[in-house]
């Protein structure tokens, strides 16, 4: 997950080497840091550095990264020859190397010849039971596939391993909420909330999971999640203030036939509806009307 | 279901904004509700407009409520309603209607008994870039 500022300066270079201003290496780096996928702007750049003599000569030993990268990001837009052209390169320099296996196990991959990757990815794990990547592979390819079920399992085995890796857990819970089977999705945002409770990101997916699921106590916990979101992010989140305002609405109306007086959930819910009509007057005040009709809406209906 | 033929008119406006936004996100599922009216003669469905809603936490409950909300009443003021969903898969081969494609488009349903919705075929998609076949790249099922 990357940080506004981290997006904006991306954006930034992005824009200028797009206008031919220059410093596509320094954007190239930036992309392999931030492990974004941008494969249509990596293959162009990339190329145009890998093409011209001189530019590679100035890398030095990073070329091979360049080769590395620029494979993986022909692959992902399809563009078979380029990434078989930098493997080549790769496998006359590093002979023997398991990165250079792996790469050539992807090329396999994303030819479609799922079984022959297979083959090539088991043979590279026994070398090599650790590897992370590896392992994500399987799981990627299983789901590409359409054997969502087979993904999962792989998915669950590698967790089992590297408990702490929290990309994976929220790509477990996205297949779970994918499959409507949202008590695991609850779960697998649980871990990562966890592991990183300063991201208000996974609180609000898993305020909205919550809320999915339905129940009293479901919708409860799910507005604790939003406020506790638009706590990390200054009140600014829109769809945290939305989520307070349904989930209030939806807690009057299952706890009806209970008789709780919930004073201070009504006061939350005004609060977070007058701080969405700020919003709205601020940035589209044409769309304001319908905003009001929609929370008067929802609070007639609890 | 009805047993009568329905005809349903897609508006070039609605159909851009919807392949429009699937190729912007070509990583992942998109769905979006198609808007429009029934006809006076009452035969046929015109959808004129159309509205992208998500690119990711597609199966999620309070946004989609809050959108369908939203949507309602920015388009009932101009006589329009919201008459069928539309939805593009993640994988390319992937031509099935998955089960919270088929859910939401119950709930749209229930509301508007003649909906619609459109499954966006990717392979089509990618052979237009080479052939310029006009044949329609969605397939609608009711």
């Amino acid at each position: 997950m990357v940080t506004k500022t981290e997006e904006s300066e991306l954006k930034n270079l992005e824009i200028q080497v797009d206008n031919g201003g220059g410093g596509a290496w320094e954007y190239l780096s930036l992309v392999r840091k931030l492990k974004v996928r941008r494969s249509d702007k990596v293959l162009k750049h990339g190329l145009s550095i890998l093409n011209d003599s001189k530019l590679r000569s100035k890398l030095g030993a990073d070329e091979w990264t360049l080769y590395e990268q620029v494979a993986v990001a022909a692959m992902d837009c399809q563009c078979l020859d380029v990434a078989q052209d930098c493997t080549k390169a790769l496998r006359k320099r590093f002979s023997e190397s398991k990165r250079v296996g792996r790469l050539k196990a992807m090329l396999l991959e994303a030819k479609g010849s799922w079984e022959k990757a297979e083959k090539a990815y088991s043979s590279l794990l026994e070398d090599n039971p650790l590897d992370q990547i590896i392992h994500k592979r399987r799981v990627a390819m299983a789901k590409a596939q359409g054997n969502i079920s087979g993904a999962i399992e792989w998915l669950n085995k590698y967790l089992e391993i590297f408990m702490a890796d929290h990309d994976a857990w929220r790509e477990l819970a996205e297949i779970y909420s994918s499959l409507q089977m949202y008590k695991q999705a609850a779960f697998c945002y649980e871990e990562v909330i966890l592991a990183q409770p300063t991201v208000p990101l996974y609180h609000l997916a898993y305020a909205d999971v919550l809320y999915t699921l339905g129940g009293l106590e479901n919708v409860q916990t799910a507005k604790k999640y939003y406020a506790s979101t638009i706590d990390l992010t200054g009140g600014k989140n829109t769809r945290a203030l939305f989520g307070i305002c349904l989930c209030t609405s939806a807690i009057a109306q299952l706890a009806k036939g209970k008789n709780k007086e919930d004073k201070e959930g009504s006061q939350l819910q005004s609060l977070a509806a007058k701080a969405l009509e700020r919003d709205y007057k601020q940035r589209a005040p044409d769309k304001l009307p319908q905003l009001t009709t929609a929370l008067k809406s929802l609070t007639l209906s609890s | 279901m009805g047993s009568n033929d329905l005809k349903y008119e897609v508006s070039q406006n609605a159909y851009i904004k919807l392949v429009l936004h699937s190729l912007k996100h070509p990583t992942s599922a998109v769905n979006g509700v198609l808007i429009g009216r029934i006809s006076s003669s009452n035969d046929t469905v015109e959808i004129t407009d159309a509205v992208p809603l998500f690119h990711s936490q597609i199966p999620l409950l309070p946004q989609l409520e809050i959108s369908l909300i939203l949507i309602e009443e920015y388009f009932s003021t101009k006589g329009l309603n919201i008459v069928g969903y539309f939805h593009a898969n993640e994988r390319s081969d992937d031509f099935e209607l998955g089960g919270v494609a088929k859910n939401i488009g119950d709930h749209i349903c229930r509301y508007f008994p003649q909906a619609a919705i459109l499954l966006l075929d990717n392979k089509k998609l990618e052979a237009l870039k080479k052939s310029k076949s006009s044949s329609a790249i969605m397939q609608g099922c009711i």
